[in-house]
């Protein structure tokens, strides 16, 4: 079951994450071409050669419903597959290996997945107010009827920062917790980025001192241990051997993926520091048919340094219970012994949005090919790449393979 | 009472669960097919799939399943609770539930600690939400949290005014003795509701939208709701009596001179409680008279940032 590995990613395209005060104003259907020419551009490819369309559907601009048909429409493609995802930062790895499976059934030839993360322009009679509402009330629904709108945002339950939050203290009374190592995972990742020219944080040293003083925002997340939201966007092209053989990179071919999720609140998981990635991952790598070992990089994603932790933990890299003494034994940097999230993570690139996920996945891509820069790896044929969406709800793993 | 606040909206599904706290009872479903106890409130069971479930009313005791102290109020409107103890707690049924911890300082509150449940009034209607304390703790399981309540406890609780030292207005050592860098005590606590703004909107004529439209505001003000108008919030410094320690006496006329400094850095949302503080700043010696600076700070009830700095100068002649 799964995967044979005969899809690739070929090509990929990311703006620099900015301040969204800052960041040029776009259509969403403005930045999917954008995204899909320079992602084509990278890949060597031409326009012609996209049959298939992944696309964030959440919050897009333009439309509500029928995103796809109104991106095809726009970009001049025609298409054999066309799909939508709605899994939080879960959607970049999603959309990868959708991708991925509409190749293998041959469906596709080439799949553009693509999330646009910069504002639209407002026109003059622009309703405000789901803005406002999403200002106010972050990802939780506000709806007659939604139960969170009933049971937790009377109660202040809202945004990610007090779930994450919630999940570290409850990890904190069954297995202990060192801030030091926790601020190590966000130090580490900095030392990336000090590597990596497009990272928000580049050029900004930081240390363990420097987090455990920054401000608390909900016991025991502090500031420096939670991502900054940046504009951004994104996109990566799916292609089958015969497309990746005329790409200009090495490509990167998904070899396993997994997908898990049971619940928006981790207050109704059967025990909310099992994560969701636990299942994904074992399904991933059986899939790929390799080992822990095998991986010579992991891009996880990180909206907080818990998410990171338990993902080290439950995917299987960190025995359950000992994250902290492992992060400290390991050194997580792309000199080190674990190199994690190279790229410097969303934690010091930025938070684009929901497209925050694909750069992990671009990262990925960048190692196996060669192109990371100061940053890249003497050998980096196995990556890891994991996603994660609303609060530890929906997770997903890729496992990536040069080709 | 309006408030900013997110209140439940009860569906036809769960009014049940609503209608029980308002009467101060816990009453949960559970499946009559599997014995399977189900929270949230839905039409099936979340175990078995059965459609025949019942309610039934529960004790509410059970365990802290987890916890976090804010220290950034997750909406501005939650000022007033920081920190907020946010808590998960797993029913002796077996249930859990999002809900906030009450009644407790931080250190006594641990993952795993046995607690019970707090029938806590939030709006004049009798809706009520479902909090939890310590099982040990002596603390009523009926409490009333709308605006108008609280107000009227920190009232009762208000320290009895210190026998006041008189200070002259001409003494000018002794005036200038009074400037000081600390600020008082706080003040009494007073509810600013939608029926005052809106007296105050036809009174001054400022009846903008985000004001005096609670429904537009709710949908497009980044504050999800009404806010006071600032210069409302300042005059209602005449209402807030700061206890001072000191009364400056012996002048035959007070003048309010003006202020040198009026800023509204912070909103003041509709049903929010406000107090204020205040410190003298300076104290000048004029031809005319003495002239003193009072900064008075006002802030909604738990908020960091204020609502209203006045340097409110008094000339005493």
């Amino acid at each position: 079951m799964g995967l044979k590995g005969n899809a690739a990613i070929v090509g990929a395209a990311q703006y620099r994450p900015e301040k969204y005060a800052t960041a040029p104003r776009m259509f969403h259907l403005e930045q999917v071409a954008d995204l899909a020419g320079l992602a084509l551009a990278d890949a060597g490819l031409k326009a012609s050669d996209i049959d298939g369309l992944v696309i964030h559907g959440p919050q897009f601009h333009e439309a509500q419903v029928f995103v796809p048909a109104m991106a095809a429409e726009y970009l001049g493609l025609s298409l054999n597959f066309a799909e939508v995802v709605d899994l939080g930062g879960c959607s970049s790895v999603a959309a990868v290996w959708r991708a991925a499976m509409a190749v293998e059934m041959g469906l596709c030839q080439a799949v553009l997945c693509v999330i646009p993360a910069r504002m639209a322009p407002f026109g003059p009679d622009e309703d405000p107010s789901w803005m406002a509402r999403a200002m106010r009330f972050g990802g939780h629904s506000t709806a007659f009827g939604a139960p969170e709108a009933e049971f937790d945002l009377p109660y202040g339950h809202m945004g990610q920062n007090t779930g994450y939050a919630m999940i570290a203290q409850r990890y904190a009374a069954k297995y202990g917790y060192d801030p030091v190592a926790m601020a190590k995972i966000a130090v580490d990742q900095r030392t990336n980025a000090l590597a990596n020219p497009d990272a928000s944080f580049f050029g900004k040293p930081l240390s363990i001192e420097d987090v455990l003083a920054s401000k608390m925002v909900a016991e025991p997340l502090r500031v420096l241990e939670i991502v900054m939201p940046v504009a951004g966007g994104a996109a990566v092209i799916v292609a089958s051997k015969e497309v990746a053989a005329r790409a200009k990179n090495r490509g990167a071919c998904i070899t396993g993926f997994g997908e898990h999720l049971s619940f928006k609140s981790p207050t109704y998981a059967t025990e909310m520091t099992d994560t969701p990635i636990g299942p994904a991952s074992e399904r991933a790598f059986a899939m790929a048919g390799i080992k822990r070992s095998d991986i010579h990089a992991a891009q996880l994603y990180d909206c907080y340094t818990i998410t990171v932790l338990l993902t080290l933990e439950d995917a299987g890299f960190a025995p359950k219970g000992e994250g902290m003494r492992w992060v400290r034994e390991h050194d997580l940097t792309y000199k080190g012994n674990f190199p994690m999230n190279t790229h410097g993570g969303q934690l010091s690139f930025g938070q684009s949005g929901t497209a925050g996920g694909m750069s992990q996945v671009i990262e990925a891509f960048h190692q196996i090919s060669g192109r990371a820069g100061e940053r890249q790896l003497k050998r980096c044929d196995t990556v890891f790449v994991s996603g994660t969406g609303g609060v530890m709800s929906e997770q997903g793993a890729l496992i990536l393979q040069g080709a | 009472m309006s408030t900013n606040k997110p209140l439940p909206t009860a569906t036809e599904i769960s009014a049940p669960f609503w209608n029980g706290l308002k009467a101060g009872r816990l009453t949960i479903p559970q499946c009559k097919s599997c014995g399977h106890w189900i929270f949230f409130p839905r039409r099936h069971c979340d175990k078995c799939w059965s459609q025949d479930l019942e309610w039934k009313e529960v004790k509410g005791t059970g365990t802290l399943y987890t916890y976090t102290l804010t220290r950034i109020p997750t909406l501005p409107d939650f000022a007033d609770e920081m920190p907020q103890k946010m808590a998960v707690v797993e029913l002796d049924e077996g249930v859990r539930i999002n809900t906030t911890l009450i009644g407790l300082d931080e250190g006594e509150v641990k993952v795993g600690m046995r607690v019970k449940p707090v029938f806590d009034t939030v709006k004049s209607d009798g809706t009520a939400l479902l909090r939890f304390t310590a099982a040990d703790k002596d603390f009523p399981s009926r409490i009333d949290s709308t605006p108008a309540a609280l107000a009227a406890a920190a009232e009762a609780e208000a320290e009895p005014a210190a026998a006041k030292r008189q200070v002259r207005c001409d003494d000018e050592a002794a005036m200038k003795a009074l400037v000081s860098d600390t600020f008082s005590p706080w003040s009494n606590q007073i509810v600013v509701d939608q029926a005052l703004i809106d007296e105050f909107a036809k009174l001054s004529g400022d009846d903008y939208w985000i004001h005096t439209d609670p429904e537009r505001a709710r949908k497009q003000s980044p504050f999800g709701g009404t806010i006071a108008h600032g210069a409302l919030v300042q005059v209602l410094q005449s209402r807030l009596r700061i206890p001072l320690d000191f009364e400056v006496v012996g002048f035959t006329n007070m003048v309010n001179y003006g202020s040198d400094r009026l800023r509204f850095p912070a909103p003041v949302p509709a049903g929010s409680r406000i107090h204020a503080h205040s410190r003298v700043k300076s104290v000048e010696k004029l031809p005319k008279g003495m002239q003193l600076t009072m900064e008075i700070v006002t802030h909604v009830v738990g908020s960091e940032r204020p609502s209203v700095i006045n340097d409110l100068v008094i000339l005493y002649m």
